[in-house]
């Protein structure tokens, strides 16, 4: 399993990837192995029911991180706990950590201050990261690339404004983790298909703009190829122009073809790793088998 | 309501759907439909990709919308008076371009585009794209140019923030909540929480920061009331039968549930929905012959033919699948049903497919 030697996963990829249930059964690929897994998300409640809790069965992931399955724990990142955190640890004297923690107009300020959000989750993160005792894994399904950039790039961003101080502190701390080659990195979820693969290739080198380390590619729902070299020109000459069923199949393992070979002529020191196009229905069906192609 | 009269008599239509059902592409070609109806029309992208960025011609982030270029349009069927604008959503210009106009003085507007919070807040505030968002399309509505304007969105679970990003942007910007870090306003009460404020904030940030965020927050509130009124406005405007909301949903499970959340949340907040587009439909497919090997085909083809008939039978039946789903979402509303387009098609050549689909010339 080339996942095993980092102690940090980010996994990361446009809409409609399957990231999710990729992240779900890499988590659970890992449990099988005896390691204790943290699985985490990033998730607004009030945004309906979240679509990682789902594939275990719930509507949400807690606060607190829960056992969903032997050695498989699922937890929210959630600001007001990053918040509170920061403060407990870094206000002097007990009075004025009770006091801002009982303050409503602070709890107020700090949901709508900007970058207070995010600074809260990022906080929130490393309070997990750093907890005793240490887990062994740490799985993390970041939302959309836009967001994703967002909170990998955020250290930087605040760093820029507040370059001293303790969230100063705290921001180069948790950098630390992200870009510690030995420690995290993060691994793009993409469909093998022409646009995917650009803009997979797009999101790696924004990732790596803010310094961390791209573990590797999963190609998602890859068609299965049963064509040898030969067959493969006979039917391609045979299709041409032809409407029929089987259109659509050979059309896309053709693309799935090319994206791939371009996405391995592009990224040829990276692990790139190919997921099977399993057909399930309802879609948390999909964790087992994806879990067993992880194993 | 037929695609033709909700192209020709909307002035606003907002296409929200999940994540990579094609909601971008979708959005362009129906904006291309209603051009070559003759309407003036501007689409408004948010993360489009390169390539459709470069059909559009906004892959530079222009400053202002691009109007297609006058060969492009007649190569699209687009004559005038139709025309067909582009532009890609900038939230920090958007937000300078507030500044420079609602600041007090030019001197206000100098020292807060100066402000390192500010020049970070686009990217530091969640729901600040949407906020700018509104922001331009209050912008676009009021300018004469455009007869139509058709807004893409971020995905769903994103374009519900869409909706309510007014309110928790605005809940930031709100002088209530951030008064309490501007010192020497207010009663008793109100100072002891400045105050409180001011203590956590010099313990976390350092004083440099605290004073720029006070700064920040200072001349940004003296913009408030025009920003919170054109949101306003926009907000109410939304509610208007001259906007119509396009869920666009692929045939997967989890982009119907998308897409069926999102019809119920629009409803409960009065919003005006148009109808379904289920993008990359087979039903159109679903009475094609499967492939056989024609006589005297060579070993190699009978074989290949023969690896590929299981993949055609499944072709078929999910070809019905999609045709019994266009069915279903029938049932629930207005539907418009796009084909999957051929592999290889340029972006071009399929948003004119998909125009012709979604407005058959006549």
């Amino acid at each position: 399993m080339p996942f095993s030697s980092r102690r940090i996963h980010l996994l990361t990829g446009k809409g409609g990837v399957g990231r999710t249930t990729v992240t779900a059964a890499l988590a659970r690929a890992t449990a099988h192995q005896g390691r204790r897994v943290l699985l985490l998300e990033i998730g607004d409640p009030d945004e309906g029911a979240s679509p990682l809790a789902r594939l275990f069965g719930r509507e949400h992931l807690p606060i607190e991180p829960t056992a969903l399955e032997p050695g498989l724990f699922g937890a929210r990142l959630w600001a007001p706990v990053g918040h509170e955190g920061f403060l407990k640890a870094h206000l002097p004297g007990g009075a004025l950590i009770s006091a801002a923690l009982r303050s409503k107009a602070l709890a107020r300020f700090l949901v709508a201050a900007p970058s207070f959000h995010e600074m809260g989750l990022f906080y929130h993160l490393l309070m997990l990261l750093e907890a005793k005792p240490a887990w062994d894994q740490v799985i993390l399904d970041m939302p959309a690339t836009g967001h994703a950039l967002a909170l990998t790039g955020l250290p930087e961003v605040l760093l820029r404004l507040i370059p001293r101080g303790p969230i100063a502190k705290a921001m180069r701390r948790g950098q630390a983790y992200m870009n510690d080659p030995t420690q995290a990195d993060a691994w793009v979820v993409a469909l093998p298909e022409q646009l995917p693969v650009t803009e997979a290739i797009e999101l790696m080198a924004g990732l790596r703009a803010t310094g961390m380390t791209v573990g590797g590619v999963l190609l998602n729902r890859m068609p299965a190829d049963p064509f040898n070299a030969t067959e493969q020109v006979e039917l391609a000459g045979f299709m041409a122009g032809r409407a029929v069923h089987g259109e659509v199949a050979w059309g896309r393992l053709v693309d799935a073809r090319i994206a791939a070979a371009r996405l391995r002529a592009e990224e040829a020191d990276l692990p790139i790793l190919t997921l099977p196009e399993v057909p399930a229905e309802p879609d948390h069906a999909l964790v087992g088998p994806l879990c067993e192609v992880l194993a | 309501m037929s695609t033709g009269r909700l192209l020709l008599e909307k002035r606003l239509v907002v296409s929200c759907g999940a994540g990579g059902v094609g909601k971008t592409t979708v959005s362009a070609a129906l904006a291309l439909a209603a051009a070559r109806a003759g309407r003036r029309v501007l689409v408004v992208t948010i993360d489009p990709s390169r390539r459709l960025a470069e059909t559009l011609g906004v892959d530079r982030g222009p400053p202002e919308p691009v109007l297609l270029p006058p060969d492009r349009l007649l190569a699209l069927g687009v004559t005038p008076p139709g025309s067909l604008s582009a532009w890609m959503l900038d939230p920090q210009r958007v937000s300078d371009n507030v500044v420079r106009s609602f600041s007090k003085t030019p001197a206000d507007a100098a020292r807060l585009l100066d402000n390192p919070i500010y020049r970070n807040v686009s990217a530091m505030v969640a729901g600040m794209q949407e906020y700018t968002a509104v922001e331009a399309l209050h912008g676009f509505l009021q300018d004469d140019h455009y007869d139509l304007v058709i807004l893409d969105t971020p995905p769903s679970r994103d374009a519900l923030r869409f909706l309510d990003a007014p309110q928790r942007v605005g809940g930031f910007l709100d002088r209530r909540i951030f008064g309490l870090f501007v010192p020497g306003e207010g009663g008793v009460i109100r100072r002891a929480a400045t105050a409180l404020i001011g203590r956590v904030m010099d313990a976390a940030f350092g004083e440099e920061t605290r004073q720029d965020l006070q700064q920040f927050l200072a001349l940004f509130g003296t913009l408030l009331g025009n920003l919170n009124r054109n949101q306003a406005e926009v907000q109410a405007f939304l509610k208007t039968p001259q906007v119509g909301f396009m869920l666009v949903t692929g045939p997967a499970r989890e982009a119907l549930d998308e897409a069926f959340h999102f019809a119920e949340r629009s409803r409960a907040l009065g919003l005006p929905v148009a109808g379904y587009v289920l993008n990359r439909s087979l039903a159109t497919r679903a009475h094609l012959p499967l492939p056989e090997a024609p006589a005297g085909a060579s070993e190699a083809l009978r074989t290949a033919v023969a690896h590929l008939l299981p993949m055609a039978e499944a072709e078929k039946a999910t070809a019905w699948t999609h045709a019994a789903l266009g069915e279903r979402l029938r049932e629930r509303g207005t539907t418009w049903v796009l084909p999957q387009l051929p592999r290889g098609a340029s972006d071009l050549e399929a948003l004119l497919q998909l125009a012709h689909v979604l407005a058959p010339s006549t």
